[in-house]
C-alpha cells in the first residue's frame, strides 16, 4: 500500500511543473513578470504587455510533452489559437482595427508629411543588412528587420512567413520595443536636433473635408496595391477599417472593428505570441542577436525620421518648415510615437502642441511599414 | 492650376508606365524548341511534331492573344506600318482562355503546319522552312518579342535549343540584333512545360545571397518603392488639397454674392477659416494628451450632457421584482 502511494506521488510528481522546471522555465517566467509589471505599473502598452506577459507564464509552466496543453503541440487549444499567427490571419484583422479607429485628417491636411513615414522605414532595411553581416539568412533578416517598422502585426504577419521559429523573439521584440518609445526616442531626438530647431512652430493644419476622408482610403489601396500587392493582407484591411469609419455609413461595422473585434484579437495574438516564447525555443544567443538588432532598427528609424525632416527643411520656407521632433513619429507605434512627439516638443515650448503635427508621419508609418513588409515578401518569400 | 494638371500627369504617367512594364508580352521568351522530334514530348493527337516552348519570365499573368509566331519575319517592317498587312504565313494566337500565361509559366505550340488541329498547332512547321529561326511578334505586328536562330544542326538530331538559364535574354545585345555568349544552347535535358535549368535549382534565398550578399541591392530598391508608393499618396493629397481648395473658395465666392454684408465683413479682414487656428489646436492637442495619458479600464464616474441611455427595462428592474412591504 505504501509501495503504491509513493509510486504514485513520484508519478504526479513528475507530471507536474516542479518534476519539469528548469532554469529557462524559470527565467521566462521572470521575463513574463516583468512585462506585467511594466504594463501595469509603468503603463507602457498595457493592452500588449499584459496579454504578452501573462502568456509568456502561461507558455513556460513545465509540463510533460504528450499531454496536448502546449502551444506547439498539435491538438492543443492553444494550438488552435496560435494557428491565427501562424496562418498570419490575426495581423490583418488587427490593421482592420486600426484602420477603423485611425484618422488620416492629419495627412491628408499636411501631405508632405507622408514623406517622413517612408524615410523612417530606412530602419527595417538597416537591420536587414547588419543581420545579413551577423550571418543571418536572408530571410531570416528580413524578419528581423521589420521590427524597426515598430509595428507588432506586420512583424507577426513578415515573422510568420519568413521565419516561423524565430517569431517568437521577433514578436515580443517589437512589442517591447514599442512599449519603450518613451524611453528609446527622446534621446535620439534631442541628440539629433538644435535648440532652434526644436522650436519651430507648424502652420495648424486646414480642417478636412468628409469627401476626402472618404476617398482616402480608396485611393490609397488603390495606389499602394498596385505596388506592391504582397502588401495587400495589410493595406487592404487598414483601409477597409479606414472606410468603415469614414464612410459614415456603417457605423456600426466601425464600432465593432475598432472595438470588440480588434480586442478580441489583441488578446489572442497577445496571448499566444507569449506562449510561443517557450524557453528550449525561446533561450538562445539568437534571440539575444534579435533583441540586439531590434533595438538597433528601433534606432535607426527613429533617426532616420528626424534627419529626413533636418534635410526636408533645406528646401521649405517660412511656416511651411517642419519641426524635426516629429521625424520620430515615422515610425509606425501609433500613438505613442506622436505623443513622445508632443511631449519633447513641450518641453522646449509649453506652448508649442506637435500632436496634430506628429499623427501624420505617424500613420504614414503604418502604411510605410506594410509597404516594406509587402516588399520583403516579394523578394523572400 | 497648372501644377494641378502637372501633379495629376504624373500620377496617371506612374500608373500607366507601372501598368504597362507590370503586364507585357515583352516578359514572353521562345524558351526551347525542339525540331526533329522522334518520340519525344507528343501533341494531343499523340503525335510528335517540332515544337516551341514560351516562357512568361514576368510576375504576373501575360496574355498572349494576337501575338504571331512564324518562322519567316519578311514583311515586318511593313507590318508595322499605319494600314499594314500582316503577312498570312504568320500564326497568329487565337483568343483562348489558355493563352493568359500565368507568372513564371510555359506553353507549348507545335510547329506542325496544322492550324486546324486547335489553338497551340501552327500553321508553319521547321521542316519546309527555308530560314533556321523562330520568332515571337507583338500583336501589334511591329515589336519583335524574341527570335531564336537555331543552328542547322538542331534538323538532325532529337535535342532541345534555347534558353541555359530560363528566358535570361542579354537586352543589350539582342536590340543589336546578336546574343550573349552562352546565352542560347542545345540542352542536356528536354525540358517541355517546365524550366531549362535542371542542374541544382538556385533557391530564391541562395540568388539573393549570391547577387547581393549585404543586402544593399535590396535595401536601396525597397527604399525606392516604399518612397514611389508614398509619394504617389502625396501627389493624390495635393490633388485633394487643391481641389478642397477652390471648392471653397467657389462656395465662399457664391455665398458672398448672396449676402454682400458678409462679403465687406470679409473684406474687413475677416480670417480664412480653412485652417485651425492656434488655441483650437491646443485644445484638440491637450484633451488628447490628457485622453492618452490618462486611459484606464473602468471610469469612476461619467460626467456628460448626453442623455443617459437606460439599459434596464422595468421587467428586469431588481426592486420591481423584489416584494414589497405591506403598506399599513
Amino acid at each position: 500500500m505504501l509501495e503504491f502511494f509513493k509510486e504514485g506521488l513520484l508519478q504526479f510528481l513528475s507530471y507536474s511543473g516542479f518534476g519539469n522546471c528548469t532554469w529557462g522555465h524559470i527565467i521566462m517566467i521572470c521575463i513574463g513578470l516583468v512585462f506585467i509589471a511594466l504594463g501595469i505599473i509603468k503603463e507602457y502598452e498595457p493592452l500588449l504587455l499584459v496579454p504578452i506577459g501573462f502568456g509568456i507564464i502561461i507558455g513556460n509552466i513545465p509540463f510533460t510533452d504528450g499531454l496536448q496543453v502546449g502551444v506547439y503541440e498539435n491538438g492543443a487549444v492553444l494550438n488552435y489559437l496560435y494557428f491565427g499567427v501562424v496562418k498570419g490571419f490575426y495581423p490583418p484583422l488587427i490593421f482592420l482595427g486600426i484602420g477603423a479607429m485611425t484618422d488620416f485628417s492629419a495627412l491628408i491636411s499636411n501631405p508632405k508629411l507622408i514623406l517622413i513615414g517612408a524615410a523612417a522605414q530606412f530602419g527595417i532595411f538597416a537591420a536587414y543588412i547588419t543581420a545579413l553581416l551577423l550571418g543571418f539568412t536572408p530571410m531570416e533578416a528580413g524578419a528581423i528587420g521589420i521590427i524597426g517598422g515598430a509595428d507588432g502585426p506586420t512583424a507577426i504577419f513578415i515573422s510568420s512567413k519568413l521565419a516561423p521559429s524565430m517569431m517568437g523573439a521577433i514578436a515580443v521584440s517589437a512589442y517591447s520595443y514599442m512599449a519603450l518609445v518613451p524611453v528609446i526616442q527622446p534621446p535620439i531626438m534631442r541628440a539629433l536636433t538644435t535648440p532652434q530647431e526644436r522650436l519651430i512652430r507648424m502652420r495648424p493644419p486646414r480642417a478636412v473635408s468628409h469627401r476626402e476622408k472618404v476617398l482616402f482610403p480608396m485611393m490609397c489601396i488603390l495606389l499602394t496595391a498596385f505596388l506592391v500587392p504582397t502588401g495587400l493582407p495589410l493595406l487592404g484591411m487598414l483601409f477597409f477599417g479606414n472606410l468603415l469609419k469614414e464612410s459614415g455609413v456603417t457605423k456600426r461595422l466601425a464600432n465593432t472593428a475598432s472595438g470588440p473585434l480588434v480586442d478580441i484579437v489583441t488578446i489572442l495574438i497577445g496571448l499566444t505570441v507569449g506562449c510561443s516564447t517557450q524557453a528550449t525555443n525561446f533561450l538562445r544567443p539568437a534571440s539575444v542577436l534579435i533583441f540586439i538588432l531590434g533595438a538597433f532598427s528601433f534606432v535607426i528609424a527613429t533617426a532616420s525620421g528626424v534627419l529626413f525632416v533636418k534635410f526636408f527643411n533645406l528646401f521649405l520656407k517660412g511656416d511651411n518648415k517642419i519641426n524635426p521632433l516629429i521625424g520620430n513619429a515615422g515610425v509606425s507605434a501609433v500613438p505613442d510615437a506622436a505623443r513622445v512627439s508632443l511631449v519633447e516638443g513641450q518641453k522646449y515650448d509649453r506652448t508649442n502642441f506637435l500632436l496634430m503635427h506628429a499623427m501624420g508621419p505617424n500613420v504614414a508609418g503604418v502604411i510605410g511599414s506594410a509597404v516594406a513588409a509587402g516588399i520583403l515578401l516579394s523578394f523572400l518569400y | 492650376m497648372k501644377s494641378i494638371y502637372r501633379y495629376f500627369l504624373i500620377l496617371a504617367a506612374l500608373f500607366v508606365t507601372t501598368a504597362t512594364f507590370g503586364q507585357s508580352v515583352h516578359d514572353l521568351r521562345l524558351n526551347e524548341m525542339m525540331i526533329k522530334n522522334v518520340d519525344n514530348y507528343a501533341d494531343e493527337y499523340g503525335r510528335h511534331v517540332p515544337w516551341v516552348e514560351i516562357f512568361n519570365t514576368a510576375y504576373n499573368t501575360v496574355n498572349i492573344t494576337g501575338c504571331y509566331l512564324t518562322d519567316d519575319t519578311t514583311g515586318l517592317a511593313a507590318a508595322g506600318k499605319k494600314g499594314g498587312v500582316i503577312p498570312s504565313k504568320w500564326y497568329k494566337i487565337p483568343t483562348d482562355q489558355k493563352m493568359y500565361m500565368p507568372q513564371r509559366s510555359f506553353l507549348i505550340f507545335f510547329l506542325d503546319n496544322s492550324p486546324l488541329y486547335g489553338p497551340f498547332h501552327t500553321n508553319f512547321t521547321p521542316a519546309e522552312s527555308r530560314t533556321r529561326y523562330i520568332a515571337l511578334i507583338n500583336a501589334n505586328g511591329k515589336d519583335l518579342l524574341d527570335i531564336v536562330e537555331y543552328p542547322v544542326s538542331l534538323r538532325d538530331t532529337s535535342l532541345t535549343f534555347g534558353y541555359v538559364m530560363d528566358g535570361q535574354r542579354d537586352a543589350t545585345a539582342f536590340k543589336k540584333g546578336t546574343r550573349a555568349a552562352g546565352e542560347l544552347a542545345f540542352l542536356k535535358e528536354f525540358t517541355p512545360n517546365s524550366s531549362n535549368e535542371t542542374e541544382a535549382k538556385i533557391s530564391k534565398q541562395d540568388k539573393l545571397k549570391r547577387d547581393d550578399p549585404y543586402g544593399i541591392g535590396m535595401a536601396l530598391i525597397s527604399m525606392a518603392v516604399v518612397f514611389t508608393a508614398l509619394i504617389m499618396i502625396y501627389i493624390m493629397l495635393k490633388i485633394f488639397n487643391y481641389v478642397t481648395r477652390r471648392a471653397t473658395q467657389k462656395s465662399k465666392a457664391q455665398e458672398q454674392a448672396a449676402t454682400p454684408a458678409k462679403a465687406m465683413a470679409s473684406k474687413a479682414g475677416e480670417e480664412d477659416d480653412d485652417t485651425v487656428d492656434g488655441p483650437t489646436c491646443a485644445a484638440i492637442g491637450t484633451a488628447l494628451h490628457l485622453h492618452f495619458g490618462s486611459m484606464h479600464d473602468e471610469e469612476s464616474e461619467v460626467i456628460t450632457i448626453n442623455m443617459p441611455s437606460k439599459h434596464y427595462s422595468p421587467w428586469a428592474q431588481k426592486e420591481l421584482t423584489m416584494k414589497r412591504n405591506p403598506r399599513r
